[in-house]
């Protein structure tokens, strides 16, 4: 594999939260437009490897090396990792009350517009982008105009992600456990929502504990990460075999559950 | 007695009306109150030298000054320019009246220990009274526009009484040019499951000195929702006194400032909750940039009888400079057992969750931080019942807080 066509290079790498070491030698290459999905126990580092490439404050990298599209993504502040093309859909969205949707997503949407040397939307021309972009994952319009994320439900909320992410454009998703606390409908709106993003040029991580997900994104490549690295890789099989067998055959000391907040 | 106080009520006997029994007690206990200095704790972070040396007079004849509009709505205009009425409605709907007779209610609600109420109670000239007759809503609010031209003086005066189960809207505003001087106190009797609305804008800055307050006295089941916005000026001080005086009574009262340069503002809200089962949420929010200075007192006081009170009181600040100085103190005073009660007070700093979140999203720090800052202000005129105020009022606050620096 030559390395012009990887997207995301992850090398050995090692992180810590509070001195304490999560990521222990993650190894990870995604080309444009593949699926990756991250599976793994509670405490295996799956929500800590999304922090730790968006550049999260209090999350140490220790040693190795990422890089997307061949720029070194670890040297970057946060906002110019996501202005590269790094999108991160949150497990739990902050709720920021005063701080309107729209104003949010046209700012965010600017603000990456103006990174890539493209001039920023006109308030009309966003609107009515944004109004497109809540009827593909069924938000009502009159979420535009509340604070972002104020008073959503949690499905709301994950919806809210996929949105910002249709709007953004990113070259790189990580979904962090975006299936969590869904029913299946909501699951099924979210799926369908990344899959009209899914294209060549567009890779996904997908971070799951269940397989669920996966019967509606389907995945290329299904990893498993345990105590900070990845121990076994395969196709879509991979994640049937994960729900009939449970992580117990990893025979892994039970962790302490992932900092998440 | 201050020069300042000798002069001002100097002028109280030119004033002859319906008042006068209820003006001359006024006087009297002004006569008998010691002109505050820094170890009065009502002023002890506000000093008055700007009224002492203010040049400000009360007028004979003024210009002819307009109201700013707000986009959308449409007030019952009560006008003032300078201390002195020019315009009421032409028409008032069925079960509102305007009069400017006597009142039983005129300085029984303002509590006497504000020296300034004194001085207004003396010195208003044009005093308005309101009244919502039983069980009307009335739709239209009204607006008190109190207007200044360079060096005028003025005190305005409005007692505004909703009769059980009526409802109404009032916004007080005031507009001021130059050097200026003024105390508007207005008086609010919210009668039995009546409902009022209340705004109070403070949006002059620069040379202007104001000294004014909103009081209520809440009725059984009466609600009221006040929302103060304030920027500084060379002194603006506000008093507010709500007072539960009927089970079940309910109150917010929401209250933003925002000062820059060398502003001073100043916030005294006193709730008295002398009844049992009564609500109070109060929801403070200021930032202060440059070498402003903003004081906040929050007393809420729980009467032994007001059992089953519950009252929260929530002050955050934002400093933008070293120099800016925030005073703020919170106090409950509680004498009944069975009550729940919180306050609290902080020096805010930005939610850093939020930040990150802002910033996986391409947003740059600064702004991100910026977006927080007026977020967080923003939050409470996104609360504003009237939508067509909030909206008229949001740019206004944008614009300034756009100008406040980071230092």
């Amino acid at each position: 594999m030559s390395n012009e066509n990887v997207l995301l290079s992850i090398k050995d790498l090692h992180a810590s939260v509070e001195e304490k070491n999560i990521i222990k030698g993650l190894n990870l290459d995604i080309k444009p437009g593949e699926v990756h999905a991250i599976m793994g126990p509670n405490g295996a580092g799956k929500s800590t490897m999304g922090y730790v490439l968006s550049g999260r404050d209090g999350y140490t990298v220790d040693s190795g090396s990422a890089s997307l599209a061949g720029e070194d993504l670890l040297d970057m502040d946060v906002e110019d990792r996501a202005r590269a093309g790094l999108f991160l859909a949150f497990q739990y969205p902050v709720e920021i009350p005063g701080v309107s949707n729209l104003e949010f997503l046209k700012v965010s949407v600017d603000a990456q517009r103006e990174a890539r040397g493209e001039e920023s939307l006109t308030s009309a021309e966003f609107l009515k982008v944004a109004k497109e972009a809540c009827k593909q994952v069924n938000l009502p319009v009159s979420f535009l105009k509340r604070g972002v994320n104020e008073g959503f439900s949690g499905g709301e909320k994950k919806r809210n992600e996929i949105m910002q992410m249709i709007l953004l454009k990113p070259k790189l998703c990580i979904l962090d456990e975006t299936d969590s606390g869904l029913d299946i409908d909501a699951m099924q709106v979210v799926a369908n929502g990344v899959n009209s993003q899914r294209s060549s040029e567009r890779s996904f991580i997908v971070v799951t504990h269940y397989q669920r997900l996966l019967d509606y994104i389907k995945p290329d490549f299904v990893h498993v990460l345990a105590d900070g690295k990845i121990v076994k890789s395969g196709d879509a099989s991979l994640a049937k075999e994960l729900e009939e067998q449970g992580y117990a055959w990893l025979q892994t000391e039970p962790k302490e559950d992932e900092l998440e907040d | 007695m201050s020069e300042w106080l000798q002069q001002a009520i100097a002028h109280a006997d030119s004033i002859q009306d319906g008042f006068a029994e209820q003006r001359s007690a006024s006087l009297a206990l002004l006569k008998d109150t010691k002109w505050p200095n820094r170890k009065t704790e009502a002023w002890k972070y506000t000093p008055l030298r700007a009224v002492e040396r203010s040049s400000a007079v009360i007028k004979e004849d003024s210009p002819e000054l307009m109201p700013q509009s707000v986009l959308g709505a449409d007030f019952l205009e009560l006008t003032f320019v300078d201390g002195q009425l020019v315009a009421l409605p032409d028409e008032l709907p069925d079960g509102l009246t305007i009069t400017m007779q006597e009142s039983s209610i005129f300085a029984t609600i303002k509590p006497e220990r504000h020296l300034f109420g004194l001085v207004n109670d003396v010195l208003a000239s044009d005093i308005v009274i309101v009244t919502v007759a039983e069980g009307v809503q009335v739709e239209q609010p009204i607006r008190i526009n109190n207007l200044l031209s360079s060096g005028a003086q003025a005190h305005i005066r409005t007692v505004v009484e909703l009769k059980p189960k009526s409802s109404l809207a009032v916004v007080e505003t005031s507009e001021a040019h130059g050097n200026t001087l003024a105390t508007a106190f207005t008086e609010y009797l919210v009668g039995a499951e009546a409902k009022l609305e209340h705004y109070r804008f403070a949006l002059q800055t620069d040379d202007n000195v104001a000294v004014g307050g909103s009081h209520f006295k809440l009725l059984e089941k009466a609600v009221l929702n006040s929302s103060i916005i304030g920027f500084g000026s060379q002194l603006q001080r506000i008093d507010t006194d709500i007072i539960h005086a009927g089970e079940k009574a309910d109150a917010k009262l929401n209250a933003i400032y925002l000062l820059d340069g060398q502003e001073l503002f100043d916030l005294h809200a006193t709730v008295e909750h002398e009844v049992p089962n009564c609500t109070t949420e109060e929801n403070i929010r200021g930032i202060a940039a440059d070498r402003s200075r903003a004081v906040f007192n929050g007393r809420i006081h729980i009467h032994r009888d007001a059992q089953k009170t519950l009252a929260e009181l929530n002050n955050r600040n934002l400093l933008l400079s070293d120099k800016a100085e925030i005073n703020t103190k919170p106090e409950l005073e509680i004498y009944a057992d069975d009550v729940r009660c919180a306050h609290g007070a902080t020096i805010a700093e930005i939610d850093k969750k939020a930040l990150y979140y802002l910033q996986t999203r391409g947003v740059s720090k600064s702004q991100a931080q910026l977006m927080l800052s007026f977020g967080f202000i923003n939050e409470l005129i996104d609360q504003m019942p009237n939508a067509e105020l909030a909206e008229w009022v949001r740019p206004i606050i944008r614009d300034r807080f756009a100008q406040m620096e980071v230092k």
